[in-house]
């Protein structure tokens, strides 16, 4: 068994960071039922010019992005079958199909005629040409792949239990491991696609895009700055978890991937410079938005650089701050594109209410309950000690306090 | 180990790179070209006195509420921009006396952004190439807000059951043999309305008439692929806040690429594939080891 060492956390689940965590959705969902009555002008300060705000590039294409890791990491634990990785599956899985269901909410909310939504399902009523339909489809079917990989971890916890979970859990185990590799492919295959269109969406807006941005390869760009991002934030979560609840790991995975990381951001880099270079918009360099750049470009070369030095990527908190900045990076480019070089023409400003800003803070906030009670309850985490083994640590450390 | 480390990596990328979206066109999308029996608009900005019966009229045509607002107590019905209740407008381009007037209302692109991004067709080109909204297929996402270059669609803001607003060209008007309100209203034929072949054959014949009173052509002929508003100016028209486009339509580039990774959908049933057997030969090879995930 690959995951001998894959078990609960355990501990009660209402402490009161999950207590804080769920006041702070609870607040965003008061925010929700208001904007079903009023629509969404008095709540948020979208308007005709930006008729997308904050919650496209945070709530969905960060969001998601940071969901990547579990795209990273099917490519690296089983396309490049680097089995000693899986330790770092199930949590990356997990974080991808709370993030990417918080990004479906938060797409739901931000829908005008919301209660229409179905209808994009209905195959006779879709306009094929529309790269937003394509996102939209696939995000759908990538968000049931995921918590279809998520499952497992609850069939094993049943497994054991007496009665009719237990039968069903012993039934239905072996039939998804027998299909684990058409629905790996799918929870590759689907994000490649939707994550790559995320950025092809503005192609369709050649006027309003900045010359820095605007470039035919902005579906790659978006591929490849959600899988930097996507490893950077199982850097990140891993190292979390490990501090949350002193669970075991070996920091070498990890360092592995910010290598991995590391190869993703500087083709980012090279693709970008590159194109921008051969198409002659880098004399566009000049100005807040030249600064916007260049930050940009900061943010994803010298994590990058760093770790490859053997040394500070072994360095667990060096390691730490690598990954995040490389997390930054990947964002601050989405955001560019959705709202820092977007520009609907004068006259036209947009700076994001307090409602828009509270939301997304209860998304994240309700993202995180979510993640600590499913690894409190499911054998999602690895190194995870044994209750008995906890209890003789806390012993020592009551004593010696 | 960094062997190990090098090989991921390239192995990784070797996937990113597989997927990646080459914007050297497949094969260049089949163009949409404007019609001569499209119906449109020719505004020529040198007869616009600035009226605005035009605004007024189209929104009896369209039975559109006032866009009444107080300016030191006193109501006045005239809007500055178009919104939520006004699908056609009149503005100005300089506050000087070389200033001009302005006509801002759905262009009718031939081959609209708004129609390629729109996801159940609300939007799409109907009779006579207007550019038509169907509400009952909109689920409120604005995309085509984002994707316009002209920023024309509207969006009601301040309703629970929001739709899209702009001009349709008075298309509930045609049956009854009457055609866009907004021309009916001009005192001076500054907008005209009628079928692109006239509009253009008028517009050439008045620059040829008075070259000296223009600049710049006609706006539309080409500009976007092609729109069916026509526009004569006698000041650029980037300075009346038309964007500067080329003749490729807006959504071409967008679609060439798009449609070139997707042709047939062959490339993502052939990477489904390859990827589902790299990955049951892995685990065949008892590598990864079973019961993961």
């Amino acid at each position: 068994m690959a995951h001998a060492s894959v078990a609960p956390v355990g501990g009660p689940l209402l402490t009161r960071g999950t207590k804080l965590a769920l006041f702070i959705a609870a607040v965003a969902s008061v925010l929700v039922s208001v904007r079903l009555f009023t629509g969404l002008g008095p709540i948020t300060a979208l308007n005709d010019g930006f008729a997308w705000g904050i919650w496209k590039p945070l709530n969905v294409v960060t969001f998601t992005g940071v969901g990547a890791g579990a795209l990273g990491l099917a490519l690296v634990a089983h396309v490049a079958n680097r089995g000693r990785h899986h330790p770092l599956v199930r949590s990356a899985v997990l974080t991808g199909a709370i993030a990417y269901t918080l990004a479906g909410i938060s797409v739901l909310v931000d829908l005008g005629r919301w209660w229409s939504v179905w209808e994009l399902v209905v195959p006779t009523r879709w306009n094929v040409r529309s790269v937003l339909l394509e996102v939209a489809l696939c995000v759908i079917a990538y968000c049931a792949v995921l918590w279809l990989e998520v499952l497992p971890a609850l069939l094993e916890r049943w497994r054991d239990a007496p009665g009719a979970r237990g039968r069903l859990a012993a039934r239905v185990l072996p039939r998804m491991q027998r299909m684990f590799p058409f629905l790996l492919a799918l929870a590759i295959v689907l994000p490649f696609m939707h994550q790559s269109s995320l950025g092809a969406l503005f192609l369709f807006a050649p006027t309003k895009l900045h010359p820095l941005w605007y470039t035919g390869w902005l579906p790659a760009l978006f591929l490849l700055s959600c899988l930097s991002m996507g490893f950077g934030a199982v850097i990140v979560v891993d190292t979390l978890t490990h501090l949350a609840w002193g669970r075991r790991r070996d920091v070498r995975l990890c360092s592995s991937l910010a290598l991995v990381m590391a190869g993703l951001s500087f083709a980012f880099v090279a693709l970008r410079v590159g194109d921008l270079a051969t198409s002659g918009a880098l004399r566009h360099v000049t100005g807040w938005r030249g600064v916007l750049f260049l930050v940009e470009l900061g943010l994803f070369t010298y994590p990058a650089v760093r770790v490859l030095q053997r040394s500070y990527r072994e360095n667990a908190g060096l390691l730490f701050w690598a990954a995040q900045l490389a997390v930054a990076g990947g964002a601050l480019y989405r955001f560019d594109v959705y709202l820092g070089a977007f520009s609907p023409g004068l006259g036209w400003s947009y700076f994001p209410s307090l409602a828009e800003l509270v939301f997304s803070l209860g998304l994240a906030a309700a993202g995180v309950a979510l993640y600590v009670v499913a690894v409190k309850r499911l054998p999602i985490l690895s190194g995870v000690a044994e209750p008995a083994e906890r209890r003789q640590e806390a012993a020592r450390l009551r004593a010696h306090a | 180990m960094p062997n190990v480390s090098r090989r991921t990596v390239l192995r990784t990328l070797g996937g990113a790179a597989a997927l990646a979206a080459a914007p050297a066109p497949a094969e260049a999308r089949a163009p949409r070209p404007p019609h001569d029996d499209d119906l449109g608009l020719l505004f020529d900005s040198t007869r616009c006195v600035g009226c605005r019966a035009c605004t007024v009229r189209c929104r009896e045509a369209n039975s559109l509420p006032e866009d009444v607002k107080l300016v030191d107590g006193v109501p006045y019905d005239a809007p500055i921009d178009l919104n939520d209740r006004t699908l056609t407008v009149i503005k100005r381009t300089s506050d000087g006396a070389d200033g001009a007037f302005v006509k801002a209302q759905c262009m009718h692109c031939a081959d609209p952004a708004c129609v390629s991004v729109c996801m159940l067709g609300a939007l799409h080109k109907g009779e006579r190439g207007v550019v038509a909204y169907d509400v009952s297929r909109c689920v409120g996402c604005r995309y085509c807000q984002v994707a316009c270059p002209f920023n024309v669609p509207r969006f009601q803001w301040s309703s629970a059951t929001p739709r899209i607003v702009k001009c349709e060209l008075c298309r509930h008007r045609w049956r009854e043999g009457k055609g866009a309100a907004c021309a009916e209203a001009c005192p001076r034929e500054a907008v005209v309305f009628g079928p692109r072949a006239e509009l253009r054959a008028e517009a050439h014949r008045r620059l040829e008439a008075e070259p000296g009173r223009y600049q710049g052509g006609v706006y539309g002929e080409r500009e976007g692929g092609g729109t069916g508003v026509l526009v004569l100016s006698a000041v650029p028209f980037t300075a009346m806040g038309l964007p500067a486009l080329g003749s490729e339509a807006v959504p071409a580039l967008g679609e060439t690429i798009q449609h070139g990774i997707y042709q047939g959908f062959v490339a993502p049933v052939v990477l489904f594939g390859a990827l589902a057997w790299v990955t049951w030969r892995n685990r065949r090879a008892g590598g990864g080891g079973e019961g993961e995930r």
